[in-house]
């Protein structure tokens, strides 16, 4: 009973840090049709900010915003700098970000070393659930993501804000023709997506090895989530992410995570391939 | 002398044939240790025109097309060290070529039936899903202890071209760098009259628009698989041939990052060309091979960069562009789409 309800607990927490992953990556790919490739660098970075700043003898909260602001600020230096040229050309958007991906990469290896670095949670305590023991800082982290997936659906759903990007990603030459300057939307949301991923980083570095190839772990899954859910609407990534993180979860905890990845992605490679426009949502990326 | 005097009216070919004369008399300018380096980029090369063909003329874009390079490899290895399932100590440099050929190719076959067929998947869609199996070839690959698991197999033989028990094995750098210069030229020869030809013409039209060229009455998905199988083999070829030079085989082989590694080379040579694409993996390879240990993980940085600005600016390549300026005549440089 015990070993069950903890494997709950974690397979719920891997499926809502892979929903924060891949929120940002939906927003990203509905908005402007970019596949950002370089999603889990952003990650990275919002996890070595964390570390940096926690070093630096500052509090876990402060590197908590500081992490989300600053990679947001990089996600507006990369739309600006690089997607910006490549709009129309769907396809080399995977190949500029994947680019881009390897320069963060390396640039970290270059300032940090190829080593991992690790920092402390802010919450130690244990708590008792049902006679098993948890780390409360775990249930901080699913919190976290559970009030930034709900304030994105509320962002986009339920604000004039969210109505007006909901109309460039309907139809942006339209939206363009009523005078929303879909420039600005691009950059606003870009920064946001980059945000997420920050923010995922930052919360969950304390509880694993902050190392330069931490971020493909994310990507992949996140990605996948997508694919399987489908791109054409914000509960698409948070289907794909359940199903994806829960199958993880379990094939991990009875069989072994090496496996649980081969039997993961085989299976969300026949998922998209049944339902390539996602079990969610209309048509899936072209 | 009609045949010769046409063949070199066309600035392609003698570009090309330029090329290949080139790699024909480097051996005689260059020591020994850079000859059996770059013999073995040669197959790199050989895997990178594997990618052009469905790539630049197909439109297929993967991130795991070392899938193919890897199985290749394997097959040769345990042909080669006769660990054949079946056919134990049983060994052959030909049934290892021949099983290097065949095994990706039925592999790509089979795959690209269940990814093309049906509802069939798209440009990005397909890049991601052949990352994910590359993903789990890589993973499978390190769990099967029989093929050496995490460590790979090592001391794979050299190639031995010898039969009915002469043994002649290629194992001097020399006879070693041609060989595997005759298998590029055959390759290249082999791809490009295929891109060159009626074939080459739809696989284009197929890469530019799928649905119109679905009008014309083409079955566009066979145009495609024939296309991912053909490649399939090719870079199964190339992975027999390094490992033969190599000595080594390992799950790395197989998975994502080489599978990433040949997409740069590829992009930053140029896709659209064979040759560019060839050139691009020699020089790449060249380059890391002259920087990496002066600039450390700064090569890396750069290489990363170099390819952002080539992916925007150039979307040709940094060769292709030159090739298609020297190649077109006069003025037409920057109308043409070839």
């Amino acid at each position: 009973m015990d070993q069950a309800l903890l494997l709950l607990l974690d397979a719920t927490n891997y499926v809502l840090v892979i929903i924060l992953v891949a929120m940002g990556l939906v927003i990203v790919f509905g908005l402007m049709r970019v596949i950002n490739m370089a999603h889990g660098e952003l990650f990275l970075l919002g996890a070595y900010t964390l570390v940096l700043l926690q070093q630096a003898g500052l509090p876990y909260w402060i590197g908590l915003i500081a992490a989300t602001l600053l990679v947001g600020f990089i996600g507006l230096l990369m739309e600006e700098l690089v997607i910006r040229h490549i709009y129309h050309r769907f396809l080399d958007t995977i190949l500029a970000t994947w680019g881009i991906s390897i320069a963060i990469k390396q640039g970290v290896v270059l300032l940090f070393g190829p080593g991992a670095q690790s920092t402390a949670a802010p919450i130690t305590a244990q708590l008792q659930i049902f006679g098993a023991s948890y780390p409360v800082y775990r249930l901080f982290i699913m919190a976290v993501a559970l009030l930034v997936v709900a304030g994105t659906f509320y962002l986009f759903f339920r604000t004039r804000f969210g109505l007006v990007a909901r109309a460039v990603i309907a139809n942006r030459s339209m939206a363009g023709c009523l005078g929303v300057p879909t420039r600005t939307f691009d950059r606003l949301t870009f920064a946001y997506g980059a945000a997420l991923a920050g923010l995922a980083g930052a919360v969950m570095a304390p509880i694993m090895s902050v190392d330069p190839q931490m971020g493909l772990g994310f990507l992949i899954p996140a990605f996948l989530s997508i694919l399987v859910g489908g791109a054409g609407h914000l509960a698409g990534p948070v289907l794909g992410a359940g199903l994806i993180g829960a199958t993880d979860s379990v094939t991990a905890g009875l069989w072994s995570p090496v496996m649980a990845q081969v039997v993961v992605f085989a299976m969300a490679v026949i998922a998209i391939r049944l339902f390539p426009g996602g079990l969610i949502g209309r048509g899936g990326p072209r | 002398m009609k045949f010769s005097a046409q063949f070199f009216a066309d600035r392609r070919n003698r570009a090309d044939a330029f090329v290949w004369a080139g790699f024909l008399v480097l051996p005689f300018v260059l020591g020994e240790w850079e000859v059996t380096q770059i013999a073995q980029y040669l197959t790199y090369g050989i895997f990178a025109m594997s990618l052009a063909l469905i790539w630049g003329h197909c439109g297929l874009m993967s991130f795991g097309h070392a899938v193919f390079f890897g199985l290749g490899a394997y097959a040769m290895s345990l042909s080669t060290l006769g660990m054949l399932p079946g056919l134990a100590g049983w060994t052959s440099s030909y049934l290892g070529i021949a099983l290097a050929l065949a095994v990706p190719a039925v592999f790509a076959n089979l795959l690209g039936r269940f990814l093309f067929y049906g509802k069939g998947l798209q440009g990005a869609q397909l890049a991601i899903v052949m990352l994910a199996v590359a993903v789990i070839a890589e993973r499978l690959m390190a769990r099967w202890p029989y093929a050496g698991g995490m460590n790979g197999l090592m001391s794979v033989p050299p190639v031995n071209l010898g039969l009915f028990g002469v043994e002649i094995e290629i194992f001097d750098p020399l006879p070693l760098y041609y060989l595997t210069l005759f298998a590029a030229i055959a390759v290249y020869v082999v791809l490009e009259s295929q891109v060159r030809s009626r074939r080459g013409v739809v696989m284009r039209a197929v890469a530019s628009d799928e649905a119109r060229t679905t009008f014309l009455g083409y079955d566009t998905r066979a145009v495609k698989l024939s296309a991912f199988t053909v490649s399939a083999a090719v870079a199964g070829f190339a992975g027999a041939l390094f490992v033969a030079q190599f000595g080594f085989v390992s799950p790395p082989l197989i998975g994502f990052g080489l599978s990433t590694e040949v997409l740069i080379w590829v992009a930053l040579g140029g896709r659209h060309g064979l040759l560019t694409a060839f050139l691009g993996a020699i020089f790449v390879r060249l380059a890391e091979n002259a920087l990496a240990d002066l600039l450390g993980p700064a090569w890396l940085l750069g290489l990363g960069l170099l390819f952002v600005l080539c992916v925007i600016f150039l979307p040709r390549g940094l060769l292709g562009e030159i090739y298609t300026r020297l190649t077109l005549p006069r003025g037409a440089a920057d109308t043409d789409q070839r």
